[in-house]
């Protein structure tokens, strides 16, 4: 099953377009990250996923073809905004009782035991809480309607790092418990590579790299070699990024896989997923679909020093 | 360890019937605590005062009609000093009652969504399992219920009170000031008020904004009324001036004049919630 | 959170004691540990290693073998209770636990867990002896070639990629080894 499914997916305010061509497929069972920079389109895309913004292109569906925003997604979509919004002068116990009147399938018992758990009084207002406490209330009241779905959009954003760490954790957990499907946002990329196995990046509103996290690793490699022969590189390869001194060029190409013949006088390295990840946030342009060889050449990034 | 007690359940389950309605109930009731509180409450308050006054206001009126015979002049020059200052005071309530309706609407009605708006919250309310269009409705109904209650059990109570000082003056009942503040035509306002509120408060998205806005916008449909509507089915009366000296009958059709009112405020209120609905459906976020 | 101090197996020599429950390591050979005993061992995680995610918990259940903490039978870490402690993906592990089951050195049970089904092949002493005394000698004229520690190191790593890579295990040495052996082969 497809978790998130979108095709050709834009929206625009007026002239103004926040995201534009959007066509993603995740997979089910995964933690997929949703990155770039800010105001790329990030929060855009995750409220058109839960039906807070009707997009003005395109289409979008979530847990296997329902559409977004319709009462069966929903149902199984749980969902925590930028900056965990709760009614501050509710208590706790209340917010539980509220979110349990709200949905079809509530799990009281383990809401009540998570947040005893994490030493959050009941009766305590949900105003009166810290940043991260707030964030795992929030948490806790999206998990606990079992979705199959969770979206977060900047989880981490105010938290400090142990906030951060436990917040994950109940991420983490969850989807071992339960096999729910994470979308999670963040410009912070270095947190997200433990947690995360599938990532979309996302700059200027178009979706410029989406893929598990193996394909995309295995689908590219760093060539690096003399700096003369980096144009010729440049005319056989599917580039992403050169970067060139006097005497060496590194040049960042898709790759068919570690099978694939190095040019001569050249050497292939893996790369990195940041590094990766950086270097098509710098490519204008440049989109590239999950899956081998099925990209559009993009027009490559030169960096030269 | 935190174990889940229920088993996962696929989404499609118990064939997506809506969730009941009674379940916004102590939703609604929850959410919305400190109007529901304080508007029934304030009401309270002048409902004593009204009740208290009013039967010293009724007391005084009889005292002056019981004047006969032979000390008429100087017991009716006694008692209307008393009923001189019930007169000044009834006057005086009149015309709060007369802006009643637009503050209790404003205070009640821009704050529903215009505070979800406000502080992010919609981003929750509106991504749960109960649909947020159901959930808004049923909030409107709900809480227009309670001030429809509320204002109607004031209205009638004003109107008893501002009996005697009427009939004693030959105000009529089909005096705009008076004929708004009794009948169908008060919770009808206030309904309007309220509706108004609740439009203006999702469209501007910020709670003193539309609070502001809503006087105002109840001030222009007063106007509205007062000078074009009401002649197609009250009659022409003297310019409104709250004080009053000539006698006039009557009002033969004041019920009818009443339905038709409250019917064009209710139509006006009903499009107004429709235009909200249409609103929370498309333009969100 | 704190992780609790397990095994290192990332850490030089130092062999700390099995995580705590269940038998004091005893028990027969075979491992018949109580069914709902926690595992001996615990993994841990060195970010900065370069080596990935699941084959760093990949090497510490194969080092944990080596070393005799883990034994036939006995269960592997809940991919939960990992998921909790280290704040990863359970893909991650679930991915380190099927590479295991390809080696054949682990079995899933549905519903139960993933258990230890074989031991890693012990080199015998002598053996490793003289596979010792033949690598001092080759290192001896290495370096009488003139290359220097890292120079080594670069060599060895490399064909060494080549050695395995002719071997078909090209995926598992192509993201396993990685920058530390790119800085040098440059």
């Amino acid at each position: 099953m497809n978790v998130i499914e979108t095709s050709g997916l834009g929206k625009s305010y007026g002239r103004v377009p926040a995201l534009r061509d959007c066509t993603l497929t995740v997979p089910a069972g995964r933690a997929a990250a949703l990155v770039g920079p800010n105001g790329a389109g990030k929060s855009t895309l995750m409220n058109i996923l839960v039906g807070l913004t009707v997009p003005t292109a395109g289409t979008a569906a979530v847990l296997g073809g329902q559409p977004a925003g319709s009462p069966a997604a929903l149902d199984g979509t749980g969902f925590v905004a930028q900056d965990a919004p709760v009614y501050k002068s509710l208590s706790c116990a209340d917010m539980l009782h509220l979110t349990g009147n709200l949905n079809r399938r509530f799990d009281q018992q383990y809401a009540q035991a998570r947040l005893a758990e994490l030493g959050i009084p009941l009766k305590k207002k949900a105003g009166k809480l810290s940043g991260g406490q707030q964030a795992q209330l929030a948490l806790t009241l999206a998990l606990a309607r079992r979705p199959r779905l969770l979206i977060l959009d900047e989880p981490l954003a105010a938290l400090d790092p142990l906030a951060r760490q436990d917040l994950l954790g109940t991420v983490m957990t969850a989807m071992a418990d339960d096999g729910v499907s994470v979308l999670l946002s963040s410009h912070a990329l270095a947190e997200l590579e433990r947690v995360a196995d599938y990532f979309i990046v996302l700059a200027s509103g178009e979706v410029r790299l989406a893929g598990d996290a193996d394909d995309l690793l295995a689908g590219h490699r760093m060539l690096t070699g003399p700096a003369a022969e980096a144009d010729l590189i440049a005319r056989q390869q599917s580039i992403v990024q050169v970067r060139r001194a006097a005497a060496q060029a590194h040049v960042l190409v898709r790759t068919s896989g570690p099978a694939e013949p190095v040019p001569p006088g050249w050497e292939a390295h893996p790369v990195g997923l940041e590094e990766l990840i950086l270097a098509y946030l710098r490519a204008p342009g440049g989109a590239a679909q999950p899956g081998p060889a099925a990209a559009p050449r993009p027009e490559p990034t030169e960096v030269a020093r | 360890m935190t174990v889940r007690t229920l088993p996962a359940q696929p989404s499609q389950e118990a064939g997506m019937a809506p969730l009941p309605w009674r379940r916004m109930v102590w939703v609604t009731w929850r959410q919305h605590r400190a109007t529901l509180v304080s508007v029934p409450a304030v009401v309270a308050v002048v409902a004593l005062f009204l009740l208290l006054m009013g039967l010293k206001v009724h007391h005084d009126y009889a005292a002056l009609a019981a004047c006969h015979g032979a000390g008429a002049a100087l017991c009716e020059h006694r008692a209307s000093a008393l009923t001189s200052t019930d007169w000044t005071m009834a006057n005086t309530v009149l015309i709060l009652m007369n802006l009643a309706p637009a503050l209790i609407g404003a205070f009640a009605g821009a704050p529903v969504l215009g505070r979800e708006l406000e502080t992010g919250t919609f981003r929750y309310a509106w991504t749960q399992g109960f649909g947020r269009v159901r959930s808004t409705l049923a909030r409107i109904v709900l809480i227009a219920i309670v001030l429809a209650t509320v204002s109607g059990a004031l209205g009638e109570l004003f109107a008893w009170f501002f009996g005697p000082p009427m009939r004693n003056t030959g105000m009529s009942v089909g005096e705009a000031t008076v004929f708004v503040t009794r009948g169908l035509a008060f919770p009808a306002w206030t309904l309007a008020a309220f509706t108004i509120g609740v439009f203006l408060g999702m469209l501007i998205r910020r709670v003193i904004p539309a609070l502001a806005v809503t006087l105002g916008a109840y001030l222009a449909l007063d106007l509205l009324a007062w000078l074009v509507v009401r002649k197609f089915y009250l009659p022409e009366l003297a310019p409104g001036r709250i004080v009053l000296l000539q006698r006039l009958p009557a009002v033969p059709h004041f019920w009818p004049a009443q339905f038709i009112e409250a019917g064009w405020l209710l139509a006006l209120s009903a499009l107004l919630v429709a235009a909200t609905l249409g609103l929370v459906r498309h333009r969100v976020a | 959170m704190t992780i609790d101090k397990g095994i290192s197996a990332a850490g030089a020599g130092a062999a700390g004691s099995p995580a705590s429950g269940g038998d004091a390591g005893g028990g027969p050979p075979d491992g018949t540990r109580a069914r709902g005993a926690p595992s001996p061992i615990e993994y841990r995680l060195d970010p900065a290693s370069g080596v990935p995610t699941y084959l760093q918990l990949v090497q510490q259940v194969e080092h944990a073998l080596r070393l005799g903490y883990l034994k036939p039978g006995d269960q592997l870490p809940k991919v939960r209770d990992v998921v909790a402690a280290l704040t990863i993906n359970p893909n991650t592990v679930l991915k380190a636990y099927k590479e295991l089951e390809t080696k054949g050195l682990a079995a899933g049970r549905p519903g139960q867990g993933t258990f230890v089904q074989a031991t890693l092949t012990q080199v015998a002493l002598p053996e490793l002896t003289g596979l010792r005394r033949s690598l001092l000698g080759w290192l001896a004229s290495a370096e009488e070639t003139g290359l220097d520690e890292d120079g080594i190191v670069a060599l060895f790593t490399s064909v060494l990629r080549d050695f395995y890579d002719r071997r078909g295990g090209a995926d598992r040495h192509a993201r396993g080894e990685v920058r530390a052996d790119s800085e040098g082969a440059a």
